[in-house]
């Protein structure tokens, strides 16, 4: 372990998403759906 | 008022009893056969991601979380949820980051990386802040739900307190961390399945006249839907801006530089498991947060068609009647209820102009009025009984009313099982990460060097008991502290930053020295310290100050000190393979 060295990609697979890349996007993705759903929610008519 | 009826009936101290009886045993049941302090603090690291992403979550939602955010959502609306919006995006930072340079490096505690990349005297002092912060904060942990539930249930605080911090204290004993995780993961099942029931059960209890939209709509008249706040106003406490970028910062220091946390995704079996176990919270923790808000606002349009009492901790209404000027409380009791009365027929009023089709703005705009001049009576009865400058402030208490009036058949119980599910959580998690940064980060450095794995993992079971026992003395002695427990809880505020700074140059910066980290720290709490008493700043900023502090006053005593990154010069260093 080098403590200063990024870290290598893991070899692991990753469930669902086959990439990190592609679980970091979902991630980002789905907060801010999440937060543009609550806005829409706060402002909503009932 | 009405007094809201407290009678915990069979069926719910039955259903408590299981819960109770039920998660100890199983606590000591998984934790049996625990060899040695990697077993005992790590689980063996041989945990699955959804069990010890549950982990997670169970140590995060506190009772206090549970309850104070049902209360806060009935008082002021749904503001909070905004501290939540950065979590997300920092758990996908810390899942790049530190979540690999940890699980590599094979460390107990977080503090430990530091020794490798700076040196001993920062792991010792990032520790011991850890340690002070902690410990005294674990005592508020198992105090607050212990005050609300003891008031609620009639029992007293010294019997809440003894029967969640001994529970917890005997199975963290025995079996550790893995005890520790499985028992969170029943728990936050447990607790998952209370908010579904507690929005069912809110929504249920409506009035026939009143369905689920016409609540909301009462709700967003009385402002308590706004979750999207645009303000760039810094001394607001709930902004998007706040949220996303101090929430972030202070999720970053929480998950990344607390024990409590990293030991939960550290015990994964593979770097792959612990990442997950962090990313599956970034996709639940603001939808959960959300239902638990939403449950506090459908209360809070119960109690319009169902009276409440004049203050909802009874303790403290007992003392205003005690200590008012005769005549005073009666007065206040006929205004409340007046005003109680208007609300719910204007309320009705509206619901009925919303279902006949009718213009209902008018029918609004009544609503609206009646709402005001109920805060303006509640406000005036928290004046008076806390005195001038300091209004009592009884949010804590509302969710536990509305659960042990309303519910019946043992659900009353099942939901307080709940909270106490919360509370030993979270408790737990604490007793675990205080011992392991103990015996780790200073009882195998300073006092016993080469004990045995037998003699360490005694060691650590002693000082998990001490822990224990020291949350249940701060607990006990709480109520005498007074203003003390709110200096305990902006305790950790004032470094929590900078501690994440003091990780972010370690882990961003290859040339930051030893030096640069050790007084960028310092300095970075320094600053927050004055930031917080000179400024109206709202804290989630102190970290984002705290951390951007750091940085920069490390790297600029690297660079006038000429360093190269004296990690390079030590085993475990630059360029050369950690022990």
């Amino acid at each position: 372990m080098n403590p200063t060295r990024p870290p290598e990609a893991s070899d692991d697979r990753v469930p669902l998403f086959g990439t990190w890349r592609a679980i970091y996007g979902a991630v980002a993705a789905c907060a801010l759906i999440v937060m543009a759903l609550l806005a829409l929610f706060s402002r909503w008519r009932f | 008022m009405a007094v809201l009826s407290t009678a915990f009936a069979t069926a719910d101290w039955v259903v408590l009893a299981v819960y109770v009886v039920a998660i100890v045993a199983f606590g000591l049941w998984v934790g049996r056969g625990t060899r040695g302090i990697d077993d005992f603090f790590l689980a063996g690291r041989q945990m699955r991601w959804w069990a010890a992403g549950l982990s997670v979550m169970a140590t995060q939602i506190s009772a206090i979380t549970f309850v104070g955010t049902t209360g806060q959502a009935y008082t002021k609306g749904m503001s909070f949820i905004a501290f939540y919006f950065g979590l997300p995006f920092a758990m996908v930072v810390l899942s790049l980051t530190v979540v690999p340079f940890f699980y590599r490096a094979r460390v107990f505690t977080a503090y430990e990386y530091l020794e490798r990349r700076f040196d001993g005297r920062t792991r010792t002092l990032t520790s011991l802040l850890f340690l002070l912060s902690r410990g005294l904060a674990v005592g508020v942990t198992l105090y607050a739900p212990s005050l609300v539930l003891s008031v609620v249930l009639g029992w007293s605080e010294a019997a809440t307190i003894a029967l969640m911090g001994g529970t917890t204290i005997l199975y963290v004993v025995y079996g550790g961390n893995r005890s520790v995780i499985w028992t969170d993961v029943v728990q936050m099942a447990l607790i998952w399945f209370g908010i579904f029931l507690c929005v069912g059960v809110a929504i249920a209890r409506l009035p026939a006249e009143v369905g689920l939209r016409d609540a909301l709509a009462l709700a967003q008249t009385a402002n308590r839907l706004e979750t999207v706040d645009l303000s760039l106003d810094l001394t607001k406490p709930y902004t998007l801006w706040s949220g996303l970028i101090g929430g972030m910062f202070l999720a970053m220091a929480y998950f990344g530089c607390d024990q409590s946390q990293v030991q939960r995704y550290l015990s994964g079996r593979s770097l792959t498991e612990s990442r997950l176990s962090l990313l599956f919270n970034a996709f639940l923790k603001v939808p959960m947060q959300f239902l638990i808000l939403l449950t506090g606002v459908l209360v809070f349009v119960f109690f319009h068609f169902n009276e409440t009492p004049l203050l909802w901790n009874r303790a403290e209404l007992a003392q205003l009647v005690a200590r008012a000027p005769a005549g005073e409380v009666g007065r206040l009791r006929a205004e409340a209820h007046a005003a109680h009365e208007e609300r719910r027929t204007a309320a009705t009023a509206f619901a009925t102009a919303r279902r006949a089709g009718l213009d209902s703005e008018p029918a609004r705009e009544a609503y609206r009025a009646s709402q005001l001049r109920l805060e303006h009576t509640d406000a005036e009865v928290r004046r008076l009984a806390g005195g001038p400058g300091a209004p009592v402030n009884d949010v804590n208490y509302i969710f536990p009313s509305f659960v042990v009036s309303q519910l019946r058949g043992g659900l009353a119980g099942l939901v307080i099982a709940v909270i106490f599910a919360a509370a030993m959580s979270t408790l737990a998690a604490e007793l675990s990460s205080l011992a392991t940064a103990t015996v780790v980060d200073f009882y195998k450095r300073f006092v016993n060097t080469s004990g045995s794995g037998a003699h360490d993992l005694l060691v650590s079971r002693v000082f998990t008991a001490v822990w224990g026992l020291f949350a249940a003395l701060v607990a006990l002695e709480a109520g005498r502290l007074g203003s003390a427990i709110e200096v305990v809880n902006r305790f950790g505020s004032y470094f929590y930053g900078s501690i994440l700074g003091v990780f972010a140059l370690a882990i961003l910066t290859p040339r930051a020295t030893a030096r640069g980290a050790f007084y960028g720290l310092i300095a970075g709490m320094a600053t927050v310290f004055l930031v917080s008493q000179y400024t109206s700043i709202a804290f989630l900023w102190y970290n984002v100050v705290g951390a951007l502090t750091v940085f920069v006053v490390g790297l600029v005593i690297t660079a006038a000190s000429g360093g190269t990154g004296e990690a390079g010069r030590r085993p475990g260093g630059v360029g050369e393979p950690a022990p």
